[in-house]
């Protein structure tokens, strides 16, 4: 288990905390640390035991980061009683109070849903990203019951389909008039949640849905069957510079440095690795694994730029964007890539909204990042963009 | 290699320097006829477009770029030896400004600068014949499409689409169809014009559709006959300005598809 957890701001955009507590304030698991401001009844609660060690603000009040530094000596976190209520009223007050309520996100805008939003749909994204990231199937299996407990409770937030999304064949979990399960397969776009929900829904129409991952589904199971805020999740650790890349059970928020410490056994051996919450494409370097991450990949460090060598002049990747086979293959296939990367790069909201911009969110266009050669950060492109559609209240 | 196939992939610099590699194989072919005379030519061309980019790299003050580079070995491979140096020197000129330095340089732009240097010698001095091209010169060009292909930075569908385009208006016209003729009077400028991707539209479907414009177009202006060298880039000149208009077209019918597929 790691000594330190944390919030970070990156997973939640936008979001401004009111703190309960302050710096150096004893925690328990599963006690309430923040709440959303503008909509107070969304809480978020300690992944561990200890005390609050830092707090910090970004830009306009919102969250940057929350520290939580693990103490043997806290107390136990008391569970709440099992509810085998599943009237939608008690569904959704208690993920709301348990912490549970930001495992979703909505789309449009990738944020936590308002607490009476209704989602015309909701996706279970069980595909594997990557193919070094956790089997969904390996996991599931061994929290079987709780996976399936999550999606009935699932189903009483919802009128509308609740979709399993998965790369392999066998189906995770029962069908239902309800619960339908759909196999998608192919390229790494295919294991994005925004390829799902182009493939099977329409944002554009104005009905939101909503996304959560699956090891979510069976926490949410585990909190109505037992009354248990359940903080462990399972990752893999890879990349090429880990040492024994493995399968690890962690909690959220893990700071990466404890949980990866047995991966340099020789530091002046091993070349310098970059942290990174996530895959090598839609990972983002970090010091704590985020929110929705499944896997912890040790990057090499790139190496440093030589501003005055003849390569990187020549090969300098600030510029237009040539349009290349690379780029056609990286998005949902109902998605026109180049005229949303043109979009994307100059701010035309409108075109972007035509072209599905809603659909998706940051890690749906980080592998464009990669591929383009104007070498622009799309994911910021992409926040701007849906920062801008939705303070026209779209 | 790795390091080509790389940044062909992901940097505007590997892009050009993997189009002048899939170039080096038809400029040799053409040039072992005049071995002197060719050098010449390539080293003025070279030099006046090489020229122009660092006058517009200091004056703009952006890093110096290479991309003529490949507008140069494209307009030395498609002219005639004995076009004059003045002549040469002023319309690749003309067609780098023209082309893409006044957009801010190569992909700002939405057409290729060596087709517009081609055009403006053919207008400009009608003496000028652009020679057919040779069959070895076609032959030579395979290695680089195959190249250009598997780096992803030519579209299959473009190809598909001209081909189609030309045999289709063919066959209507009732004209007997060579594939092998079309294929040799074709080939280079299929390749390096037409598929250029700054002067291609950029969807798919505007791809097929681009395609055949360009390949009914080149007939048309080769008067139904099988195509001459001034009509694959007159038609590649006139395609390019259409390709963003048919990009256009195609986001719209788009959007409508995906209403109506949505509800």
């Amino acid at each position: 288990m790691p000594n330190s957890a944390a919030f970070i701001g990156a997973d939640y955009p936008r979001l401004r905390p009111v703190f309960k507590l302050s710096e150096g304030d004893t925690v328990t698991a599963g006690q309430t640390v923040f709440r959303d401001r503008t909509r107070p009844r969304i809480a978020f609660v300690a992944p561990i035991s200890g005390t609050i060690s830092q707090i910090a603000y970004g830009p306009h009040h919102t969250l940057s980061l929350c520290s939580i530094t693990r103490d043997a000596n806290a107390p136990e976190p008391g569970a709440r009683p099992p509810t085998d209520d599943l009237s939608e009223s008690n569904v959704r007050e208690t993920l709301l109070t348990s912490g549970m309520w930001p495992a979703l996100r909505s789309r449009p805008f990738g944020r936590v849903p308002d607490p009476d939003a209704r989602a015309a749909a909701i996706f279970v994204t069980a595909t594997q990203l990557s193919p070094l990231a956790p089997d969904p199937h390996l996991v599931i299996a061994q929290q079987a019951q709780a996976f399936a407990h999550g999606m009935s409770v699932l189903t009483h937030l919802t009128a509308g389909p609740v979709h399993v999304c998965q790369s392999r064949q066998e189906a995770l979990c029962a069908q239902t008039d309800q619960i339908k399960v759909t196999v998608f397969k192919g390229a790494m776009a295919s294991g994005l949640a925004g390829t799902h929900v182009d493939r099977l829904h329409a944002v554009q129409s104005g009905h939101p849905v909503w996304t959560i991952g699956y090891q979510d589904v069976a926490a949410i199971g585990h909190l109505f069957m037992t009354g248990e805020y359940a903080t462990h999740r399972v990752v893999s650790i890879t990349g090429p510079g880990a040492q024994q890349p493995k399968l690890m059970r962690t909690c959220l928020g893990a700071r990466l440095q404890d949980i990866c410490a047995d991966q340099n056994v020789e530091p002046q051996n091993a070349p310098p690795a970059q942290l990174m919450s996530g895959d090598e494409i839609t990972g983002r370097a970090s010091a704590y694994l985020g929110r929705f991450d499944q896997q912890v990949t040790l990057a090499l460090k790139p190496e440093p730029l030589q501003r005055s060598g003849w390569r990187s002049r020549l090969f300098t990747r600030q510029g237009p964007m040539t349009p290349t086979m690379a780029i056609e293959q990286a998005l949902a296939p109902n998605i026109l890539p180049v005229p949303l990367l043109r979009a994307l790069s100059v701010g035309d909201t409108d075109a972007a909204r035509r072209l599905g911009v809603l659909a998706l969110i940051e890690e749906d266009v980080a592998v464009l990042t990669r591929r383009c050669t104007s070498g622009a950060d799309y994911g910021l492109l992409l926040r701007q963009v849906l920062d801008d559609l939705m303070d026209e209240g779209l | 290699m790795r390091l080509l196939v790389r940044s062909a992939r992901n940097s505007l610099g590997g892009v050009t320097l993997a189009q002048a590699t899939a170039l080096v194989l038809p400029v040799v072919i053409v040039a072992q006829a005049q071995p002197s005379r060719y050098a010449i030519l390539l080293v003025t061309a070279l030099l006046s477009t090489l020229i122009w980019e660092a006058v517009f790299a200091a004056l703009r003050k952006y890093p110096f770029s290479f991309h003529g580079l490949t507008t140069a070995l494209i307009f030395v491979v498609m002219i005639p030896p004995t076009l004059p140096l003045w002549q040469l020197v002023l319309m690749l000129s003309l067609g780098v400004i023209l082309g893409e330095l006044i957009f801010g340089g190569r992909g700002y732009g939405f057409i290729n600068p060596a087709v517009v240097a081609l055009c403006l010698l053919v207008f400009s001095f009608p003496q000028v014949q652009l020679p057919p091209a040779s069959q070895s010169l076609a032959l030579a060009v395979v290695p680089g499409a195959v190249w250009l292909l598997l780096l992803g930075l030519i579209s299959a569908r473009v190809i598909a689409g001209t081909v189609l385009g030309i045999v289709g208006l063919m066959f209507l016209g009732g004209t007997g169809v060579h594939i092998l003729t079309i294929g040799t009077a074709l080939g280079f400028g299929l390749i390096f014009l037409i598929c250029d991707p700054t002067g291609a539209a950029a969807t798919n479907p505007g791809r097929w559709i681009y395609g055949v414009l360009a390949g009914g177009l080149i007939i048309l202006f080769s008067g139904g006959q099988n195509p001459t060298a001034d009509s694959v880039v007159f038609a590649a000149i006139t395609a390019s300005v259409f390709a963003p208009l048919i990009d256009h077209l195609v986001v719209l019918g788009h959007a409508k598809w995906r209403g109506v597929a949505h509800g």
